[in-house]
Parts: C-alpha cells; sequence; structure tokens
C-alpha cells in the first residue's frame, strides 16, 4: 500500500515539508521567531534549553534537537546559535549538513546582534524555502510510516473507545510493514506482564520490564509526605474526574493503544529504530505530554495519534497530531480541537474494528496531505518540549531485576 | 430509572455507567440488576459484586486497586474507597 511522502537524501520518508527555524540555545528564541515570522510557511522550534546543562540532560538536549532538525517531515533547516553556548550550533549544523538535506548556519555573536543577525537569518531563509517549495511527493509504501501513540487527558472513555480505535489502527500500520511507538512508562504500571509476553524475544521483554520498573522506582524514590495533597499521585485531578481512580485503571485503558502486535524492540528517547527494524516499539520515557510526544517524533514518527476523554488542543510543529475522544460529550463540547470521534464504540454499539479501519483511512489521508489535523489549522505547537534528566537516571546496575 | 452500563469482561467486580446517573437508578448487568446506591456520573463505576475491605477490584479481567473500605452491591467505586500501591511507598 502507498502514500504521497517526501523521500528525503537520508532514505527517510516525511508527510510535511517545513523549513525548521532552530535555535542551539534558548538565547536565540527571539531572533528565531523573528525570522520564521517573515517567511511564510517557516516553523520556529524555540525551547528552554541548551546552555547550563550537564550529563544525559545536555546529551538529550542536543540528541532531540538533531533529531528534530535531521527529522523526514522537515524539508530545510537554519540553525542560530548564539556563540558561547554549551550545545554548540556548529555541532547542530554539522549534524544536518551530514544528514543530506539543505541548510544554514548563523551566530548572533558572530553577526553582531539581534537586527543583523534577522536580516540575514531571513534572507538565508528564503533561498531555503524556495528549495522546500521546489520538493515534490512522491509514492513511498506504508512500511515506512511511523505512527506515535499517546494519551493526554485520559477518562475511563479513553480505555473503552478511543484507544482501542487506535490500537486498532496501529495494528493495521504494522500490518503493511509499518511502525508505532508506545511509551509513558510511568503510565504502564500494571500491564508490564501482559507487554513482556509480547516482546519478540527474553532480552526484549528484559528490557520492557526494566523501562517499567525504573520508572516505577524513580517514582517511589520521588515520593515525599511532606508535599501538598496530590502532590504525589501519578494522575491528574481530571484523569479522577473522569472516573479513572488508579493509575493501573488507567495504564489497563492506555495499553489499548499499542494495539496486539508484537513488541520488536524498546526504543531510547529521540533515538530511531535499528536500520530494517518494524514493527510495534515502547520508548523508554516518561508521559510528560510535550516531552514523550518529542521523544517518539525524534525516533522518527511522522504522524502522532493522541487520544483524550477530557480534551487536548495541542499540537506539534513539526508532526501532525490526530485527536481522538472516546468521549461524546467532550466531543460535542470541543469538536474544534479533534479529528475522530470514536464515541460510537460506546454509545452505538460500533465495533472497534470498523473505528480502526476509518482511523486507518484517515491516517493516510493526513500523510498523503490531503487533510491538515485540527492543531495544523490552529497552528497548535505546544508539544515541542525537549526531555530533561536532572541527574537522576539509574546506572544500569541500579535497575531492579525482576527475576521474570 | 434504567440506566445504561457496560462491564467489560463479565469476571469483572465492577461495571461502568454511561450516563449521568442518580442514587437509585438502576442497570442491567450480566451479574444481574444493580441498583446505585450513589449518583454515579458519566464513564464512572459501580461494584456489582459485594467487596470486603482489602478485597480486589477487578476491571479489564485485572487488579486496578483494593477496597478501602466494604462496600455493599451498587456502591460508586473511585479514588475515596478505592487504593492502589503502584508507583508508591
Amino acid at each position: 500500500m502507498e502514500f504521497m511522502g517526501y523521500r528525503r537524501p537520508d532514505g527517510r520518508v516525511g508527510v510535511r515539508n517545513y523549513l525548521a527555524i532552530i535555535p542551539s540555545v534558548f538565547c536565540a528564541n527571539t531572533t528565531v521567531r523573528r525570522i520564521a515570522a517573515a517567511v511564510p510557511g517557516a516553523v520556529a522550534l524555540a525551547h528552554p534549553v541548551g546552555c547550563a546543562q550537564v550529563g544525559l540532560d545536555l546529551e538529550l538536549t542536543a540528541r532531540t534537537l538533531k533529531a528534530m532538525a535531521c527529522h523526514p517531515n522537515v524539508g530545510a533547516v537554519l540553525v542560530v546559535g548564539l556563540g558561547c553556548e554549551r550545545f554548540p550550533s556548529q555541532e547542530l549544523y554539522e549534524a544536518v549538513r551530514a544528514n543530506g538535506k539543505p541548510c544554514a548556519h548563523l551566530s548572533i555573536q558572530e553577526e553582531g546582534g539581534t537586527t543583523n543577525t534577522v536580516a540575514r537569518g531571513i534572507e538565508l531563509a528564503k533561498g531555503l524555502k524556495a528549495q522546500v517549495d521546489a520538493m515534490q511527493r512522491v509514492p513511498c509504501d506504508v512500511s515506512e510510516l511511523i505512527i506515535a501513540t499517546k494519551c493526554g487527558g485520559t477518562d475511563a472513555t479513553s480505555g473503552l473507545a478511543a484507544n482501542p480505535a487506535v490500537g486498532n489502527m496501529a495494528d493495521r500500520v504494522v500490518a503493511e510493514g509499518g511502525s508505532a511507538i508506545l511509551s509513558e512508562c510511568n503510565e504502564l504500571l500494571g500491564t508490564e506482564d501482559m507487554l513482556a509476553k509480547r516482546a519478540v524475544s527474553p532480552e526484549v521483554a528484559k528490557k520492557v520490564y526494566n523501562a517499567i520498573y525504573e520508572i516505577e522506582d524513580l517514582l517511589r524514590n520521588g515520593r515525599d509526605t511532606s508535599l501538598g495533597e496530590g502532590r504525589n499521585e501519578l494522575i491528574s485531578p481530571g484523569n479522577f474526574a473522569g472516573g479513572v481512580s488508579s493509575v493501573v485503571e488507567k495504564a489497563l485503558g492506555g495499553v489499548h493503544k499499542s494495539g496486539t502486535s508484537p513488541i520488536v524492540d524498546v526504543l531510547q528517547y529521540a533515538t530511531a529504530p535499528e536500520k530494517g527494524k518494524h514493527g510495534l516499539f515502547l520508548m523508554d520515557y516518561e508521559s510528560h505530554d510535550g516531552e514523550v510526544v518529542t521523544g517518539m517524533i525524534g525516533c522518527g514518527a511522522q504522524i502522532v495519534a493522541f487520544t483524550t476523554g477530557r480534551g487536548n488542543p495541542t499540537g506539534h510543529p513539526l508532526a501532525p497530531v490526530i485527536k481522538v475522544t472516546g468521549n461524546y460529550k467532550t466531543y460535542a463540547h470541543m469538536q474544534e480541537n479533534f479529528d475522530f470521534d470514536a464515541s460510537g464504540i460506546i454509545q452505538k454499539g460500533e465495533s472497534v474494528e470498523e473505528n480502526g479501519e476509518r482511523l486507518f483511512d484517515l491516517v493516510l489521508r493526513i500523510a498523503n496531505g490531503q487533510e491538515k489535523t485540527t492543531a495544523e489549522a490552529i497552528g497548535g505547537d505546544e508539544l515541542f518540549c525537549i526531555g530533561r534528566r536532572h541527574g537522576y537516571h539509574l546506572p544500569e546496575e541500579f535497575r531492579m531485576d525482576c527475576g521474570k | 430509572m434504567l440506566r445504561r452500563s457496560m462491564m467489560i469482561f463479565p469476571e469483572d467486580s465492577v461495571a461502568m455507567v454511561l450516563e449521568d446517573a442518580e442514587k437509585g437508578d438502576v442497570i442491567e448487568t450480566p451479574r444481574g440488576k444493580v441498583t446505585l446506591l450513589q449518583d454515579v456520573e458519566f464513564a464512572h463505576k459501580v461494584n456489582v459484586v459485594p467487596l470486603k475491605k482489602g478485597d480486589k477490584v477487578i476491571k479489564y479481567r485485572e487488579e486496578i486497586g483494593y477496597m478501602l473500605e466494604d462496600a455493599p452491591v451498587g456502591t460508586w467505586i473511585h479514588n475515596h474507597n478505592m487504593g492502589c500501591d503502584r508507583g508508591k511507598v
């Protein structure tokens, strides 16, 4: 099965064709925003990091920004640095150059201030935009698609309708030779045995257990009884109000969005799967909506399927985010923020299969560029957030050995 | 008044109420008719079997928590009367 996508120099396939203006450090955010505002169709990837970081935290920033710049939904890149940051803009620029797509690089300290950099940046960006506009969609196989799955603003309908519909769509993508990613390991507590059983090998099963138990260890260690009521809860007031009573109930509903395919590997944050490996992946990260979505896009996901029972308007600057709900009330109340209504599964006895098939068709129309998501239409970009590790990553030898 | 509801698996100990419902309303479940003992909002749950303090609460055929107090059939089951220790000390 084919769709029309953009074939990139690294061989991967994009469903969008952005000119990305990327700061290597937050100090360049205003400059980047001004350049993007002057070049219609350019997207600014402003962010709050890139300096005063160490160790894995800094590595995650570098890895994520490189993954965004090299992402197949991006046709060309302008990198803007300040000049003295911990994550050198030159390093980001070199990564994009090695990736093979058109790119350019500026540094505010070298250019002599904001005004000069913006003026030079607009000039460079216009040249890159002309190159991006000349790129054409070509027939690509569905096996090139990677779909990120995520729930945000879960209620008790999510586990019955929206997540099973997304899971069925994910199964269809995997059956076509494509891939899907499940993550949010802190919201998989209680599902580790069923997920490990779906692993393709004992090694992958162990990685699944480690990903879930490691985050559970962090949660236990981080629990502080001196904090105010609710500050240690894993789930949000909205989850509770929506009828979800425990993190395990949330997990048992959430895991449905992974469908039924075997788990072929566990991915690290914003790290592409091994070349040639396709299927369902688990990404080892927690559930901050922006950080986890950015991480899965960093793994190469071109499209995000995002379920929400409570309603959620967010989008990502580089990837279409398809909003799916199983709550008929929320759909009626916030229709402008939804792309797919799966509530018929609960309200009208519709099957998960027919909803999954319709959602799969929608994914293909969005991949083709025939349709935009509601989040794209309103310009949602909140989900671009870079993953953080504030020095409490557990070394391998401290990981719990579950003995399973 | 009869209200719509759903049990995901017949082995579960709770059913989801699929309309905003009031105390005294009734749902039909694979375990028989259940009269709601409190008001229950859309998508919230009630038990369809009697539960004692410490009993497991089963949904999706899995344990989602345990009872913090006794609950006769038809009790609204939520975080006020059900505990879960995962991710906690």
